[in-house]
């Protein structure tokens, strides 16, 4: 009987660490493909750029060379408009400032700024420096007023009526920023052949910046006001703020206050938010690192202080993984981190098995002692590391799509933040699976309810002890995979989560995963909106204030296990 | 001394060789001659004063570890508290010879551009009233944290880690600039102590002497507390704490007592440690720092007198040897002892012999009832 | 993952009934004892049986809940204010607590023959029904056994008592208008309501002496205990327990070092120089041999000359031995109450024995 129960038990714990693989590797691995839509848009532009170069903006730009009447010239900038290019503005501006300069050897086209007795040339479309010229060499390419008023109207024109919304929207975006009262007549006719709302509401915003910016009747301005106010990011703010200031007229002046604190209060909301990302994120990291400490602390009520020292394993797992595809093949370098994964869980949930065997499980029922004893392996596992791999910080690289950024409202989301949140609740949901439905999870949980019972029914309870201790282990050298995308690799690295990851398992209550969500979230967002009152030392010195006073009312944490079977 | 007969013949002996060590070894360093064998080294004296301090601050663990079970892993908070006190009075009589010369303001505020002593400086000029924060400051803060955790009823490990979780928020605390209390580089560049150099070869004798009289009189202290029927409590406690409450005691108070004697003790020993060395920085802070002194008590063997001073001595003397040999292997050897000590030594040496020495007389005595017994009526029954 | 812990409850009462067949509590022991008790003569009519059962008031649900006890119009007014002399300690009392109390008991003179009243408890653990509506009377010298299978509340009845757990609902006095609920385990030992527990807890790193030393009735400062000196009374007070306990050889060993019965006894000592009006015992004979156990009936009924004792026992034997009232509960209530021969005959309390 128990021969079969055995052999049945170490089957289930192979399809046990199976299963949680299954459901990590395939997190994972679609995470490059998701990648791939997120940088859709940029392909998209590059199909815009295809199209312009049909009718090569850079070159229309050139033929501003040579000697040219006012309406050739005039021809030129409505064939540059046509082309709706953004790049062509630069060209244009440059004409307008009388900037824009012509060789005289090849007349080739020049932004041209003075540099002692030479030009400073730039490339008219791209920007980008071409030397320099004798002054000797340079033609000017003449302007008079009609031309400046034609490049104005180009210039607002010339993207805003793109056949492409989201250059339109750029246009738009761009003209808000530069408010140039000139635009204002080009933007009107734009808003008014504009089919897109979204796109409209943007060039209206602009306008209104436009006008805020010009010599129309006060009224006019303080009826726009609540356009910006709509707009309520920070620019619009410094418009309103600048106009309220300098307007003589009551109702405008009023009008201008109360956008600017209907912005101030759109921002404020933006920055709560934001501290909320931020205090997300720092939750996932600490979730991610007190998650296995959750399982070997609150089911097998062992402290094990070496679990910071599971979290750098895994983080120099990566290192090691990352070095071996840089020398060997670098084309999975996107690849790098799903393959650390199973590795990091490997060698820390060896290290963790390895420890339970060879000392914890001599030290059961003496706390204190196994807190101790897993100190010391603890500091030898620093030392051994360090000896190693050297003291100092090693890097690990993201691959792409870890990298970068995107918008959401006025706050800025990077994507590695985001896919630790993502990864840290699959880590989770993934835990609360192998608890729930596995045979293992049955038997840990027998065993932490009932050691005496679970073992009478033919558990054999050192083995599950022994797997429980691996499997929060390896959580832990998954999480430091993680955590190698965004903290520096060094011995150290451990040691900073060690005592925030205790704090969230007392705080959330011990033997409750759904505790430890709660206590490294709730902790992750008060820890970051205290950062901006107290600073981030501070903040978390009251955290740790906080959790000393939190204890007194409830000594079990948050999730605690009640009933009269918990002694006191 | 009432309580003499309940030391026993070793503690006495301990606390003679610490007097008689306050009073020979400084007379070894200052008078005899270099060429003499018994001469001891100027280095050493601040050094064996050093581990003097460290044996006090064991001891004070011991006193909540060995005898009331609680693991504190922030008693290095209290230690480093009592250094801070002392080193403000240090920096204090500096005066104006700092770098800036500023008379009353330390070189870092100079540094920093503040204008004024923080209020929390004042006083700092005076050594009676430093000497009286080295106390009250770790003693009220054990009181204060004292005061929360135990009435909360938090033991065992959770206490153990609300005290690690306090010491590191102190280690945070201290290493800000605005603080007041030098940063990351902490107090050093000490000139004098009560009018002597502190360079001075007389003073650091004298801070010798002060360690050796200091740390007998902390062994007293916790003999004299151990071997009073609050000590029964203490170990009453220790073993059943829910038990002492169903007889009508509070064990929070007991603990609460216990805690900031300990860390009184604890700040004193900091206090001694800071002259003798010339610096208290926040490193003094670091969680890992509090864990080291466990070991020390572990080593020695907790609940007992003699075993944390022991353990102290003998694993600051082998860190010093072993430094200068092999540095990079120094934690291999810590973290070695901390498992060895936990799984094949628990008692620690001090407690592993008296153990061994208590089974042995236990075994004789039984030996020579069976035999006085055999004598008096025929094959007796083997002793249960 | 609340699921998974959910379960505990579920677990450990499996386990107990798995842990049955070696503690004493064994059902099927039990049900060969109450089979004895049906059997046998109705001789031995308890003292508390028809003697004064005063309820504290009649109407309550107290009474609802004893109507399997004597009816109630053989009780004499429970609002009686018979002066009793104060019941007279072998050792002096000087906590003042307790003094208080007892000159304020003599100042009301009410409800003095009530030593323990708890009306309507209840009790939930995670929506488990630990006690439910539990009434209770000790009356004042009385000695009680409590009997019921496991899971029936008995534990979690003498924590609500000695303050370990707090109530959801109802009430528990002590002494007439003491309300146990406001005070926590320390203050309400120190009333004079001692406890020994299931699994003996004795000061395993101290000797036998100071075991009882510490247990003293006296004062409870801390600072008091680094400045005690032992005195004269307190010699004998240890002297006279040793005696009665039978540990007077063992005195400077160390409490670890005592047998399984040893240590019961010692915590009985404990109780005794605790000097508590009312004792709460949790089942004292387990483990203990059969001479053991007539002699802890005998130190038992001894206490309960002058002093309240409430006794939690799954050994039939032993509680014939007490020859007591006896309540029976089962699932945190009571379920029947009298002489054992009346409770043993009860239909529903061989239900749930015999599991019918």
């Amino acid at each position: 009987m128990t021969v079969s129960l055995a052999a049945c038990s170490f089957a289930s714990f192979l399809r046990t660490f199976a299963t949680f693989f299954t459901l990590l590797i395939l997190s994972f691995t679609t995470l490059p493909a998701t990648a791939q839509d997120a940088a859709a848009p940029a392909d998209a532009s590059a199909v815009e750029s295809a199209e312009a170069a049909t009718q090569d903006p850079a070159a229309i730009v050139q033929s501003f060379g040579g000697k040219q009447s006012y309406d050739d010239t005039e021809e030129v900038i409505s064939r540059l408009a046509a082309t709706g290019d953004p790049a062509v503005a630069r060209a244009l501006r440059a004409l307008r400032e009388g900037d824009l300069y012509w060789r005289e050897s090849d007349e080739a086209v020049f932004i041209a700024a003075r540099d002692g007795d030479n030009y400073a040339l730039t490339d008219p479309y791209t920007g980008e420096e071409a030397g320099t010229a004798p002054r000797g060499d340079m033609s000017k390419v003449r302007v008079k007023n009609s031309i400046r008023n034609a490049v104005t109207g180009a210039l607002g024109s010339l993207t805003l009526r793109s056949d492409n919304p989201g250059q339109r929207m750029r246009a738009a975006n761009t003209l808000f920023d530069e408010a140039n009262p000139d635009m204002i007549e080009p933007l009107e006719a734009a808003i008014e052949a504009e089919e897109d709302a979204s796109i409209r509401t943007a060039m209206e915003q602009a306008r209104a910046a436009a006008i805020l910016q010009s010599d129309r009747p006060e009224e006019e301005k303080a009826e726009v006001t609540s356009v910006l106010a709509q707009r309520g990011d920070r620019q619009a703010q410094t418009y309103l703020n600048a106009f309220a200031a300098s307007t003589e007229d009551d109702a405008a002046r009023v009008a201008a206050t109360s956008a600017v604190a209907q912005i101030q209060s759109n921002i404020n909301f933006w920055n709560q938010a934001q501290n909320v990302w931020y205090g997300l994120s720092l939750g996932s990291v600490l979730l991610l690192a007190a998650i296995g400490l959750a399982i070997t602390f609150g089911v097998m009520g062992v402290i094990n202080m070496a679990h910071g020292e599971m979290v750098m394993l895994g983080a120099y797992t990566t290192f090691v993984v990352q070095e071996l595809i840089r020398n060997h093949a670098p084309e999975l370098f996107a690849w790098s981190l799903a393959i650390a994964l199973p590795l990091a869980f490997l060698v820390s949930g060896l290290v963790g098995l390895g420890m339970e065997r060879g000392l914890i499980r001599f030290l059961y029922g003496r706390p204190l002692e196994t807190l101790l004893a897993t100190f010391g392996v603890s500091l030898i596992l620093q030392q051994a590391v360090r000896t190693i791999f050297g003291p100092t910080n090693r890097e690990v690289g993201n691959p792409d799509w870890m990298s970068g950024a995107f918008e959401v409202g006025l706050m800025s989301v990077t994507w590695n933040r985001l896919w630790i949140i993502v990864f840290a609740l699959v880590v989770f949901a993934g835990l609360l699976l192998v608890l729930n439905k596995t045979v293992l999870g049955l038997q840990m949980r027998a065993v932490t309810q009932n050691r005496q019972m679970a073992s009478a029914m033919g558990i054999r309870t050192p083995w599950v002890d022994a797997m429980t201790f691996a499997l929060g282990s390896g959580i832990a050298g998954i999480a430091g995979v993680a955590l190698s995308q965004i903290d520096n690799v060094s011995p150290n690295l451990g040691q900073g989560y060690i005592i925030d990851s205790f704090m969230v398992v007392v705080f959330g209550g011990v033997g409750n995963l759904w505790g430890t969500l709660v206590g490294a979230m709730s902790l992750g967002v008060i820890n970051k909106f205290l950062e901006p009152y107290a600073g981030a030392v501070l903040g978390k010195i009251v955290v740790l204030v906080i959790i000393i006073l939190f204890i007194q009312k409830r000594p079990r944490g948050l999730f605690a296990q009640k009933g009269r079977f918990v002694d006191a | 001394m009432i309580f003499a007969k309940y030391l026993g013949p070793r503690v006495w002996f301990l606390v003679l060789l610490l007097v008689a060590a306050a009073i020979l070894v400084p007379m070894a360093s200052l008078w005899l001659p270099r060429s003499h064998p018994l001469h001891v080294p100027s280095y050493a004296v601040p050094l064996i004063g050093k581990y003097i301090c460290y044996a006090l601050l064991a001891l004070s663990l011991d006193l909540v570890w060995g005898y009331l079970g609680i693991l504190s892993l922030g008693h290095g908070a209290f230690f480093a508290l009592g250094g801070y006190a002392m080193g403000m009075y240090l920096m204090r009589q500096i005066g104006s010879r700092g770098v800036y010369g500023d008379p009353v303001l330390p070189d870092f505020m100079v540094f920093l551009n503040w204008q004024e002593l923080p209020w929390y400086w004042s006083g700092f000029d005076q050594f009676w009233f430093a000497a009286l924060m080295v106390m009250v400051a770790p003693g009220l803060l054990a009181f204060v944290f004292g005061f929360f955790a135990f009435r909360s009823r938090v033991t065992g490990v959770y206490l153990s880690i609300i005290t690690q979780a306090m010491t590191y928020a102190l280690l945070l605390a201290f290493f800000r600039n605005d603080m007041g209390f030098g940063g990351n580089n902490g107090l050093t560049d000490f000139k004098d102590i009560l009018g002597f150099s502190i360079q001075a070869p007389e003073t650091r004798a004298s801070l010798f002497a002060a360690s050796c009289i200091a740390l007998a009189i902390g062994v007293l202290i916790v003999g004299a507390i151990t071997r009073s029927k609050l000590g029964n409590l203490m170990i009453a406690v220790r073993d059943a704490e829910s038990r002492t409450r169903f007889i009508g005691w509070r064990p929070e108070y007991v603990k609460l007592f216990a805690f900031t004697v300990s860390a009184v003790m604890a700040g004193i020993a900091g206090a001694l440690y800071v002259p003798q060395v010339g610096i208290i920085n926040p490193g003094e802070f670091d969680p890992v720092n509090s864990i080291e002194v466990v070991v020390w008590a572990a080593v020695g063997g907790r609940g007992t007198l003699i075993g944390p001073v022991l353990g102290a001595l003998l694993v600051n003397y082998g860190k010093t040897v072993f430094t200068s040999i092999a540095p990079q292997y120094w934690l291999f050897v810590l973290g070695g002892l901390f498992v060895f000590v936990t799984i094949f030594l628990p008692r620690g040496i001090v407690g592993t012999f008296d153990h061994g020495w208590d089974a042995w007389k236990a075994r004789r005595a039984s030996k020579e009832r069976e035999m006085g017994e055999g004598a008096a009526e025929p094959a007796p029954g083997p002793a249960e | 993952m609340t699921d998974h812990f959910t379960t505990r409850r579920e677990a450990a009462e499996q386990t107990k009934v798995l842990e049955e067949p070696q503690g004493q509590g064994d059902t099927s022991t039990a049900r060969e004892e109450l089979g004895g008790g049906l059997s046998a003569p109705p001789a031995n009519r308890t003292v508390a049986d028809e003697g004064p059962m005063a309820a504290p008031k009649s109407g309550s649900s107290a009474d609802a809940a004893l109507c399997d006890s004597a009816p109630p119009s053989e009780e004499p007014d429970a609002e009686a204010t018979t002066v009793e002399e104060p019941v007279v300690s072998p050792h002096p009392y000087a906590t003042q607590l307790r003094n208080e109390r007892i000159a304020k008991e003599k100042r009301l003179g009410a409800r003095r023959e009530t030593l323990l009243y708890l009306d309507g408890v209840n009790k939930t653990f995670d929506g488990f029904k630990a006690i439910n509506n539990l009434s209770l009377v000790v009356q004042r010298g009385e000695m009680r056994a409590i009997i019921g299978p496991n899971g029936a509340g008995k534990t979690t009845m003498m924590d609500i008592i000695t303050g370990k757990t707090k109530p959801d609902s109802g009430d528990v006095f002590f002494a007439g208008d003491v309300d146990l609920t406001k005070y926590d385990e320390a203050a309400i030992a120190s009333m004079g309501i001692g406890r020994k527990f299931q699994k003996p807890t004795v000061f395993e790193g101290l000797t036998i002496e100071d075991n009882l030393r510490l247990s003293m009735e006296g004062s409870r400062s801390v600072l008091e205990t680094l400045f005690h000196r032992k005195s004269g009374k307190e010699n004998d007070l240890v002297e006279d327990i040793l005696e009665e306990t039978r540990l007077g050889e063992r005195r400077h060993a160390k409490a670890a070092d005592l047998s399984h019965g040893q240590k019961q006894w010692l915590e009985i000592g404990m109780l005794l120089a605790q000097d508590p009006e009312l004792l709460l015992v949790d089942e004292p004979v387990a483990g203990m041999t059969d001479a053991e156990t007539e002699e802890t009936a005998r130190l038992l009924r001894k206490i309960s000359e002058t002093r309240s004792v409430v006794v939690v026992e799954h050994d039939m034997h032993f509680v014939r031995m007490l020859d007591v009232k006896v309540t029976c509960l089962h699932e945190g209530t009571v379920l029947s109450e009298g002489s054992l021969d009346h409770v043993s005959s009860d239909e529903r309390v061989i239900e749930v024995y015999l599991g019918r």
